[in-house]
């Protein structure tokens, strides 16, 4: 089996690239963007066929580059092979946005931003955002884009024959001082977040941090009485209620927790709970979200309201000045676009 | 077999809060240089919900370095701006087509301080 060895002879190469990469020198990752953003400066030439070529492929090394450099920084297990789904995703979601930005027609630019969508709401589920995955997906991709394909196809114009798209859809426009800026930005991101210093505070915050979010997990839960009548019940299922003692009904003790409930009998137990009985992803942000931040909560709900409120006044005066302008152009306008297609008139 | 299918799947937290700031801070990036670069304007608009995403994803691969759930919560704060946004903004930009027939932003540059 040649398998093991690869894996070591791997973990040999990898191991000093590993302890060099943190004072491997901070113009790697600018570098890297550098390229990407050669890249896109070529994909963003209408009309070129070889240029784009060119520029997909300099654009990808330069992504791949960065990939490389920043899994490298991660450190981790050390096994040498690529943390496969987080990549594919991540260069889902690029290539999604990246295609996005240059496509010529505006429809799919707005479904290559479903694939972005797709792609983040997988990150998501990699991250252990179960709940904010899908919400992402039926609010992103399900509602916000259905909106945006509806205006779309509402006030686009329909590509003249011979002609092809609307010229300010195919010409970017001052394509290379916005890749400029935008690289500005990335360069300036990823050393803020990838810098050794950044890295080491990131990954002692990682180890130490995971005691402290199961207290606060535990502490969330101790707050809904009732959920943690449901949790002890997993484990003892004829807890009636739960016990209180010292003034707490639940004691947390390193990454377990320990609940008194009164069984069905009329005794006391005690009922240890561990991590894995701690409630859903999507239990618990409802709970953090009611129960930490009520007043955003209530603001989000007004943020919407309002919004209402701004789409329907909008949509009035929109009526209102359809009006005046027929009543103002005397039907000239009318008449050349009925004379043209009537199916148009409506809509004026 | 085994061992093979768990070292490729098994990425490592930090590798993957990693690779999403990575890919977060790139979404940003492309979303702004599409903002500044297309003339349409409502991909103009669909850009800054690109940079909304890169946000979100930037919130949560956060609340996993800190073990903290607030990250994810804040999310959902953002996709309610996001909502909000998406009904205002298309709602004006269909208001500025009606005016001009055209989704070009550059229609409206007379808006802007002569120079």
């Amino acid at each position: 089996m040649p398998l093991p060895l690869i894996l070591s002879l791997a973990q040999v190469d990898t191991s000093p690239a590993t302890a060099t990469g943190p004072v491997s020198p901070a113009v790697l990752l600018s570098g890297a963007a550098a390229v990407g953003a050669a890249g896109l400066v070529l994909l963003m030439q209408p009309g070129k066929q070889s240029l784009r070529i060119a520029g997909t492929v300099l654009a990808l090394a330069g992504f791949a580059m960065l990939f490389v450099e920043v899994l490298k920084r991660a450190g981790g297990s050390g096994e040498g092979l690529p943390p496969v789904f987080p990549v594919i995703f991540g260069f889902m979601a690029l290539a999604g946005a990246v295609r996005m930005i240059t496509h010529p027609r505006p429809v799919f630019a707005a479904l290559y931003f479903v694939l972005v969508v797709i792609a983040t709401a997988g990150m998501f589920l990699l991250l252990g955002a179960e709940f904010m995955a899908f919400s992402l997906v039926i609010v992103y991709a399900g509602a916000i884009l259905i909106t945006y394909m509806f205006v779309l196809m509402l006030a686009q114009q329909s590509p003249v024959a011979g002609v092809g798209d609307a010229w300010y859809d195919r010409m970017p426009r001052e394509a290379v001082s916005a890749i400029v800026v935008g690289f500005v930005i990335l360069a300036t991101l990823s050393e803020t977040f990838f810098s050794p210093a950044g890295q080491e505070l990131r990954d002692s915050q990682m180890e130490t941090g995971s005691e402290a979010g199961l207290v606060a997990a535990w502490d969330r839960l101790e707050g809904m009485p009732k959920l943690l009548l449901e949790t002890a019940q997993k484990v003892e299922p004829t807890a009636t209620a739960v016990v209180v003692r010292e003034g707490a009904t639940l004691v947390a003790r390193g990454d377990s927790a320990v609940v008194a409930v009164k069984l069905a009998d009329g005794s006391e137990k005690e009922v240890v709970l561990g991590p894995k009985h701690l409630p859903d992803n999507g239990r618990q942000i409802g709970v953090d979200l009611v129960s930490k931040f009520p007043a955003g909560l209530e603001i989000a709900g007004v943020v919407l309201l309002m919004a209402l409120f701004g789409a329907v006044i909008l949509a009035r005066k929109q009526i209102e000045l359809g009006e005046d302008e027929r009543r103002g152009l005397a039907g000239m306008r009318r008449m050349t676009v009925e004379g043209e297609a009537g199916g148009t008139g409506g809509i004026r | 077999m085994n061992a093979i299918q768990t070292t490729m799947l098994a990425a490592t937290d930090a590798q993957t809060v990693n690779a999403a700031l990575l890919v977060s801070a790139l979404l940003f990036a492309v979303g702004l240089v599409g903002f500044l670069s297309r003339r349409n304007m409502i991909l103009m608009f669909l850009c800054t919900e690109l940079m909304f995403q890169a946000a979100a994803l930037a919130m949560i691969a956060f609340g996993k370095v800190h073990h903290d759930i607030s990250g994810q919560v804040f999310v959902i704060f953002i996709l309610t701006v996001a909502a909000a946004e998406a009904a205002l903004a298309l709602g004006l930009v269909v208001l500025l087509y009606r005016r001009r027939e055209t989704l070009d932003s550059e229609a409206w540059s007379e808006l802007r301080e002569t120079a």
